[in-house]
């Protein structure tokens, strides 16, 4: 069998989930699902009428919710470029993959780096099986698909592992899934969990909602009536906090749209999506 | 957004006729804005049309196919009809296209799409099938057919393969039940062969399969055979493609393609993952019997 062959069919084999684990999602399209909505409001085709609804209730409150979306997905990109090029990361642990949109992670990374290997992992079926079908790998690099909760850090560092060389350094990727852990004890500890787990010289990018903005407020609250899982906006200090014990990188944390930014998210304004990235020593 | 396909004629129609008249602008070596200046069309105007992102006059598509030097009336008549089609109000949104026709109709929807999401229960995927593959299946639809009709349609079939070595090509992401694997289609050389080359696939990186094993119960028992197609476009909605012996029919109702992603996306769940794939097929030809 040739390498490319390999890489190109290969994937992760995943360990059984708990029966009782709370966390497991099924797929059922009734209920309103976060991969679904944002892929509803980036314009995608992967969405169901229950989605649908709450996309376009939300965007009724809120506008500019599409633009926002996708000025976000804009820094994840420039984001994983920085790590690339100017830091000189190949491996990436990108968890609440959502589905699969334009300039994914290991697309970014693989057009830096044809070697960058990428991990993704979502707790979504429905994300999972879009992820392993189309988010293939250049030869040289590779892309795995990893069935975990972000409350398992422990759990989903091992699966990593089998994909990553953990004892080299590793972006963190938590893009927009960190609101959906309510308390920020929690949320820190998550994080610390996972870094824990990767090597000095590893990193943190990360992205979430902001409660700055009024129309904001009132589009995570229609959120939180029907879709799943729950969303919870922090301030934007609250954000910086949950990178504490890391150093942070230049502009600091800030708006998506100020972070090393390009020619489009300067013509952008501050908006209420907070973004930093940190470097363990 | 996806506006939805309610707002009046058939999106089916409109990309089929659209993709079938780029087809032809392209084979006479004319540019968009050379095509417009007849009907008095911006070249804007000519890609939202080729595109199927926008509807057709009747005279419009008369003065482009006389434009493209279509002279064989039977081609003009199914593009005239196309085009009436495409205007018809939107309740009349499912078509049956007979045996002379849909083939036609379906390979100008094909080469349009950017994505294509099939679930195959009794043969191997057209866009898959090895040329004996095919000349079996096609003897098995045409009984009392000669040589030169089999061998005009296996040669059909074996260009339509080459869309998956275009630049553009499409993605192909299918389920084939594991009975296509094991039912000797033209005997167990023939499947022998044909499973081979699905193993040598799994490498293309647009080719995605995925085995569903008879170990699996549930959703893959709950119908048969379709195929969902996507286009570039966001404002064009997916279509569900469903063949049938002498005819096929396309929904592009959201309701109906809501159903059908959804049926689409409990078999990419339940099914085998794709990176087992070449394990699997292997494992099966392993255990086809020996002999012809």
């Amino acid at each position: 069998m040739d390498a490319a062959f390999r890489f190109q069919c290969e994937d992760v084999d995943v360990a059984e989930k708990p029966e009782d684990d709370a966390t497991a999602v099924k797929l059922d399209t009734n209920i309103p699902q976060t991969a679904r909505i944002w892929n509803y409001l980036l314009g995608g085709k992967d969405n169901f009428a229950a989605d649908r609804a709450v996309g376009d209730q939300i965007t009724e409150a809120m506008p500019h919710l599409g633009t926002y979306a996708r000025l976000s997905r804009k820094y994840l990109a420039r984001a994983v470029h920085y790590l690339a090029t100017e830091v000189g990361i190949r491996q990436f642990l990108d968890i609440g993959t959502g589905l699969p949109t334009a300039d994914n992670t290991h697309e970014v990374a693989q057009r830096a780096a044809s070697d960058a290997r990428i991990v993704y992992v979502d707790n979504d079926p429905l994300v999972l099986a879009h992820a392993r079908a189309l988010l293939t790998s250049t030869p040289d690099g590779a892309t795995a698909y990893v069935d975990a909760s972000l409350y398992h850090p422990e759990a989903i560092l091992e699966e990593a592992g089998k994909t990553l060389d953990l004892k080299q350094p590793v972006a963190l990727m938590l893009m927009g899934i960190i609101g959906h852990v309510e308390s920020d004890e929690e949320a820190k500890s998550i994080i610390d969990r996972l870094m824990a787990g990767l090597p000095s010289g590893s990193y943190l990018a990360m992205y979430d909602g902001s409660d700055t903005e009024e129309a904001v407020v009132e589009a995570a609250r229609i959120w939180n009536i029907s879709a799943e899982p729950k969303y919870h906006l922090r301030s934007p200090e609250r954000i910086a906090a949950l990178f504490d014990g890391l150093e942070i990188i230049e502009p600091g944390v800030v708006s998506v749209t100020r972070w090393k930014p390009d020619e489009e998210a300067l013509a952008a304004p501050d908006i209420a999506q907070v973004a930093g990235v940190g470097r363990k020593a | 957004m996806p506006p939805g396909s309610d707002g009046g004629g058939s999106t089916v129609r409109r990309i089929q006729l659209g993709a079938r008249l780029r087809a032809l602008r392209l084979a006479k070596g004319l540019s968009r804005e050379q095509a417009g200046f007849p009907i008095r069309a911006s070249e804007s105007k000519i890609s939202r049309m080729e595109l199927g992102r926008v509807g057709f006059k009747e005279r419009d598509v008369a003065d482009l196919l006389t434009l493209y030097e279509v002279a064989d009336d039977a081609e003009r008549e199914r593009l005239l009809a196309l085009t009436r089609e495409a205007n018809a109000p939107s309740w009349w949104h499912t078509y049956g296209d007979v045996l002379d026709t849909w083939f036609q109709n379906y390979l100008d929807l094909e080469q349009a799409a950017e994505m294509i999401r099939t679930y195959e229960i009794q043969f191997v995927p057209g866009l898959l099938q090895t040329d004996a593959y095919a000349r079996a299946v096609i003897k098995l639809g045409l009984d009392d057919a000669g040589p030169a009709q089999i061998d005009r349609r296996a040669t059909l079939r074996m260009d339509r393969k080459r869309l998956l070595d275009r630049p553009d090509a499409p993605r192909l992401w299918a389920v084939l039940d594991e009975a296509v694997l094991r039912r000797p289609i033209g005997g167990f050389d023939v499947l022998r062969e044909q499973i081979d080359s699905l193993i040598e696939i799994c490498a293309k990186p647009l080719v995605r399969l995925q085995v569903m094993p008879f170990s699996s119960g549930g959703h893959a028992a709950a119908g048969g055979a379709f195929s969902i197609l996507r286009f570039p476009h966001e404002d064009l909605p997916d279509i569900v493609y469903i063949e049938h012996l002498t005819s096929a029919l396309y929904l592009d109702k959201r309701d109906d393609v809501d159903r059908y992603t959804e049926a689409i996306s409990h078999l990419f769940i339940e099914a085998e993952p794709p990176g087992r794939t070449p394990e699997i097929l292997r494992q099966i030809r392993n255990e086809l019997p020996a002999g012809p």
